[in-house]
């Protein structure tokens, strides 16, 4: 199983701070999809991915116990 | 000057040849809200030798809970917030040369200002500007750090030229529909944990303690007790437009940028956004009417009122902004509310 954490409105949205899903060898651009079917009003399109607290592209691989985190860029200042 | 900085040279990373370097060096603030206030004011006290601080707007009422340099009279007085951020500034330490720069900082405007800086911090609300910042940063290699919040939510990532992933590496575009403090709401505590981040960085590049630069993008949420540390260096890439092998630097080209056009005798300022958008009306039309705007809509556009002007914003991204013939004005209403 993998932890997914959500920053920012994604948690708003979500609705939680964290889901707990398998996701293992699946890629980032899967996992999105994922959750885009499960929570409708979430956007994901320009967020930026952390697994186990490093940058990840979408097509990286998800392995079983890691942990993923969506992080949105925000413009504020 | 030796007692006035006793406290910062006793700390030893720095010490007094870390002061020497500090009073050297030449930042550049692009931006004089809330990060910039904050950060201005850290560095100014910590003694740099000059500060550049750009920024278009002028002071209003809705700064003043978390702007730090502002007064009640700034905004009465409607002062420039560059200027009023100068003064200020020049009455806490007479020792920096504080330069204050009423402009928009366009691609072409950071050219000019980037001659002779040491490091940009980066305190603007968009993130066209920040991709113009990135990639004059890397033209002239010059270190920058990127600062951002809304909300109880805030990141930092510092890029230093020829080392660190650039933000394009990172964002590969610019992100559209940010949440702005105007959308999202913001509080003062989020902002001082962002320019805690940036002035602590801006010490060490002044310093030059390359070593102890944070390598990491970090973000965090202030309410909801979230805080994540995640390493970028894998983020760089050699095809980077921006930073890469075969760079063009793409946000120094004016095409690229956000068009404001007037439009002849209407009193009205027509925005266009580098890229045809796909904008969530509903959504943003729920948000601007939580925070008391008055918000009118169809299914194609929403009607949005601020103070003396109003925002026509279609669902491509382009937007008219009705009761004003100031391009600059224009556009930071449209990038206040759209990011």
């Amino acid at each position: 199983m993998n932890k997914v954490l959500f920053f920012a409105h994604l948690r708003d949205a979500v609705g939680e701070e964290f889901i707990t899903i398998d996701a293992s060898g699946r890629t980032v651009a899967d996992l999105k999809q994922m959750v885009l079917e499960k929570y409708t009003s979430v956007n994901l399109e320009n967020v930026m991915t952390a697994i186990n607290e490093e940058f990840a592209s979408d097509d990286d691989m998800i392995h079983e116990g890691s942990e993923i985190a969506f992080i949105p860029p925000v413009s504020g200042g | 000057m030796d007692e006035r900085y006793s406290r910062q040279t006793l700390f030893s990373p720095i010490g007094k040849a870390g002061q020497e370097k500090i009073r050297s060096k030449h930042i550049l603030m692009i931006g004089a809200g809330a990060l910039g206030s904050g950060n201005a004011e850290i560095l100014t006290r910590a003694g740099v030798g000059r500060l550049t601080i750009v920024d278009r707007d002028y002071v209003e009422a809705s700064n003043l809970q978390r702007q730090q340099l502002y007064t009640e009279q700034d905004v009465e007085e409607k002062l420039p917030k560059a200027a009023a951020a100068a003064k200020r500034l020049r009455k806490i330490n007479s020792d920096v040369e504080i330069e204050a720069v009423i402009t928009d900082a366009t691609p072409e405007k950071l050219e000019e200002l980037i001659q002779g800086v040491d490091l940009i911090i980066d305190a603007t609300d968009n993130f066209e500007t920040r991709m113009a910042i990135n990639d004059v940063s890397q033209k002239y290699q010059i270190p920058w750090i990127y600062g951002a919040c809304v909300g109880s939510f805030g990141m930092s990532l510092t890029i230093l030229p020829g080392k660190t992933p650039c933000l394009n590496c990172i964002l590969k575009k610019i992100p559209i529909q940010g949440m702005t403090c105007d959308t999202g709401g913001i509080i003062a505590p989020t902002v001082q944990m962002v320019i805690s981040h940036q002035s602590a960085e801006a010490l060490k590049i002044l310093v030059e303690d390359w070593e102890a630069v944070r390598t990491s993008f970090v973000s965090f949420d202030l309410w909801r007790n979230q805080y994540t540390s995640m390493k970028v260096s894998k983020a760089k890439d050699a095809g980077c437009l921006s930073c890469g092998e075969n760079r063009t630097y793409p946000y120094l080209d004016s095409e690229n940028m956000t068009k404001s056009t007037v439009l002849c005798g209407r009193d009205t300022v027509q925005i266009r956004p580098p890229r045809q958008q796909n904008i969530q009306l509903n959504d943003l039309s729920l948000q601007l009417k939580e925070l008391g705007y008055k918000v009118k809509g169809n299914p194609y556009l929403l009607s949005v009122e601020i103070d003396e002007q109003r925002l026509v914003i279609f669902n491509d991204g382009r937007a008219l902004i009705h009761g004003t013939n100031d391009l600059t004005q224009a556009k930071s209403i449209y990038q206040r509310l759209l990011g």
